[in-house]
């Protein structure tokens, strides 16, 4: 038997973006992944419904990870039932492969992903939607995807490739430098950001020293809002109590 | 009107699909959303200035594992909306622009319970999957994948419908009664919304390395922007 044809690649590629189309609390994203393996083991147990039934439950066991990081999960798996189909590997070996690498995949993928590209796609995207709506959309639509689809397009051929592949890939790619670099480059977007919001602001009210005071209480306002994020407050929270203080001024 | 809301709630739900079930690929971001809903209710630019301050308000609160943030699609919908009828009513002053976003939170937070209860039933969808394979039906993963993707969907076209219709409603009905006066107390609060953005922005990012250039570039921003105006 061959390896597997390049269109069911292409299927399970597409299939991987509903992970999350099922996703619930008790096996989170397991319906997703085994919609995603699908195709493939239908292509390695063809004429065999028992074997597949027995693929197919066992990526219906519990799953969870950041979803652009699963290609890499999701092409290793593939080519770990290849071996089991062949007899050339147990089967409880692709759990504990799945098990060994969603946790872990699933912690850097939200940190760069959540933590940072994100901010700094959306930081970009507000600053330059101050110019045009349509830079604003399509500078945070590029940068993000640039890096997502990437991602999922190269983790999966690696996955491809076999674990050891998918484990280099994930070396090589330096996702801690990575997230870093957007951090930092986020950091100066939302310090932009803050800048602009500021001097419209003090615009509004002339005088250099009441603009260096308007300077100030923006920094400590920012510095306060962070204080309170970090101990746990939401950003909602704040919303209400301004909300709060918006309707007693109104009542007033 | 009503072809507006049917396209509405069709967008809509495309871009609530792309926030949890499938692609996400950033159409449920707010400036996305928000630009999107204002060019259905007639005004792309005021959705699209509603939708570039929400956009940073909610990021501090990532998807990780199964918290649920607060629904910035939905906020988006509702702003988007509002801000398009209220510049072809009342006008977009900054009174109403600021209670839009403030307002925007009850659907940020309301956003979630819905969520929640889609992911509950979604629970008992793979249950039942599970049960189905049992028996031996090898089709149970691609019945269950559809539905859960069309609850998804009915779920986000009837939370756009929801919160579009609201948020014409507030511009239409709510914004009206109260005088410029009102307005103008209003927008005091106008400039801590995008400063909460600017923090949300900061808060996620911050290191050792980070907070230090943070505010380094907010002064030399403000600074250039003072320099030129005190020159020209």
């Amino acid at each position: 038997m061959g390896g597997i044809p390049l269109r069911v690649r292409r299927k399970v590629w597409f299939r991987q973006f509903l992970l999350q189309g099922c996703w619930n609390y008790e096996g989170m994203q397991n319906v997703g992944f085994a919609y995603s393996i699908l195709p493939a083991l239908r292509d390695r147990y063809e004429g065999r419904p028992e074997e597949l039934s027995r693929g197919l439950k066992r990526h219906l066991e519990f799953f969870n990870t950041h979803p652009a990081m699963a290609a890499v999960i999701l092409g290793a798996a593939i080519r770990l039932e290849e071996r089991v189909a062949a007899g050339k590997a147990d089967p409880r070996a692709v759990g504990t492969f799945k098990v060994g690498l969603m946790g872990s995949l699933g912690a850097i993928g939200d940190s760069f992903f959540w933590g940072a590209l994100k901010p700094m796609a959306s930081a970009a995207g507000a600053i330059l939607a101050l110019v045009h709506p349509l830079l604003g959309i399509a500078t945070l639509l590029f940068l993000y995807n640039s890096s997502h689809l990437a991602l999922r397009f190269r983790g999966f051929a690696a996955g491809m490739e076999g674990e050891e592949s998918a484990v280099r890939f994930l070396k090589d790619a330096g996702f801690t430098g990575r997230t870093e670099d957007r951090k930092m480059i986020a950091a100066i977007l939302g310090g932009a950001y803050a800048g602009v919001v500021v001097s419209r602001t003090a615009h509004m009210f002339g005088g250099a020293w009441l603009d260096l005071g308007v300077f100030l209480a923006a920094a400590l306002a920012v510095h306060l809002f962070t204080v309170l994020f970090r101990k746990a407050v939401s950003p909602s929270e704040v919303l209400f109590l301004l909300l709060i203080i918006g309707t007693l001024i109104l009542w007033q | 009107m009503a072809w507006r809301f049917l396209l509405a709630a069709v967008l809509g739900g495309i871009c609530y699909l792309d926030r949890t079930a499938a692609f996400q690929v950033m159409l449920h971001r707010p400036l996305v959303v928000a630009s999107v809903m204002g060019a259905v209710f007639g005004n792309f630019a005021a959705g699209a200035q509603v939708g570039a301050v929400l956009e940073l308000l909610y990021i501090a609160r990532l998807p990780v594992g199964a918290s649920i943030p607060p629904d910035d699609t939905g906020a988006a919908v509702f702003g988007g909306a509002a801000a398009a009828a209220a510049s072809s009513s009342i006008g977009l002053d900054s009174g109403s622009f600021t209670s839009i976003l403030l307002l925007s939170v009850l659907c940020a937070e309301s956003g979630k319970f819905a969520d929640r209860f889609v992911r509950r039933i979604n629970g008992r969808i793979a249950h039942l999957t599970v049960e189905q394979m049992e028996r031996g039906d090898s089709l149970a993963v691609e019945h269950a994948m559809m539905a859960g993707i069309m609850l998804f969907a009915v779920l986000g076209m009837a939370l756009t419908l929801l919160f579009s219709g609201l948020g014409i409603s507030v511009a239409r009905f709510l914004l009206p009664r109260f005088g410029p006066e009102s307005h103008v107390q209003f927008a005091a609060l106008l400039p801590a919304l995008p400063l909460l953005g600017a923090a949300s922005v900061f808060s996620c990012s911050r290191t050792d390395r980070t907070a230090p250039v943070f505010y380094l570039t907010m002064g030399c921003v403000f600074a250039a922007t003072f320099f030129f105006r005190w020159v020209g």
